[in-house]
């Protein structure tokens, strides 16, 4: 994993990958028929770490801000892997490419789950009006992290980071502009 | 109580509430029943999380639908579908 975070999902040998591993380069294919094999095992393993992270941090009904600063920490975990998987997805094998929208379908499981628990509070339990639709809202987050994530030499330069940095902010920074649109 | 994981659709039920009518020996959650408590065919499972696709992320709904078969494809309530009803 790490090879493929620090060279590139297209771009990681598999003489890099049994280096790191400490195997040699044989052994890589007695565990995976193929490159994309391995690489696809790769971004279901990443896929997981970030949903099992996520889901993790996200029990305990926590509000919206608890919501996206867990999920800012689940991304700082596998910073890079998941970088590369956001650059790179339409170049890798289709099976692979999905799991970004795995990943982000727990993401906005969770997100409207909080959403909905935090206005159904400020409105007294009824339903706030949907002033905009939610993917709008949820891809507005998603949007802002990714630019963040696609442009980490220029936010963070020389940091291991990005979101360790400015992660925190962002999170604030979303909540407020959500809990103004809904007035929650 | 320990975390289970919907065999239908992967989310993790970790209160009792999370199961299909409540009921915590259950394999799949409360999303993925239907109400009288059975669980969903793999079409009805696979025209809802499209659906939910679209709402919350805005996918095309093609797009939106493989996404949604793709996901299914590995979770184990639907492992061996090959495209049956």
């Amino acid at each position: 994993m790490q090879a493929m975070a620090e060279a590139g999902l297209l771009q990681a040998t598999t003489k890099d990958i049994a280096r790191r591993a400490g195997v040699a380069h044989g052994t890589v294919f007695a565990h995976f028929r193929t490159r994309e094999d391995l690489l696809c095992a790769v971004i279901e393993e990443l896929g997981a770490r970030v949903t099992g992270r996520l889901h993790q941090l996200a029990s305990g009904d926590h509000g919206l801000l608890a919501l996206l600063e867990a999920h800012v920490q689940g991304l700082i975990e596998n910073e890079r892997l998941y970088t590369r998987l956001v650059a790179e997805r339409s170049g890798i094998p289709m099976r692979a490419q999905y799991t970004l929208v795995m990943i982000q379908s727990a993401v906005s499981f969770h997100l409207s789950a909080a959403l909905d628990r935090e206005s159904r509070q400020a409105w007294r339990g009824s339903r706030p009006p949907e002033l905009w639709p939610l993917h709008l809202m949820f891809n507005t987050w998603i949007g802002l992290l990714h630019h963040y994530l696609m442009q980490a030499d220029l936010f963070a330069p020389g940091e291991p980071s990005v979101l360790r940095q400015h992660g925190p902010t962002l999170a604030r920074y979303f909540h407020a502009l959500v809990a103004d649109e809904r007035k929650v | 109580m320990a975390l289970k994981t919907c065999i239908a659709c992967g989310m993790p039920m970790g209160r009792p509430a999370d199961f299909a009518m409540g009921d915590v020996t259950r394999e799949y959650c409360v999303h993925c029943a239907r109400p009288d408590g059975s669980m969903q065919s793999y079409p009805e499972k696979l025209r809802s999380l499209t659906a939910f696709i679209v709402r919350t992320q805005g996918l095309d709904e093609r797009a939106a639908e493989t996404g949604a078969a793709a996901m299914m494809a590995r979770l184990p309530a639907w492992k061996d579908h090959r495209g049956k009803g």
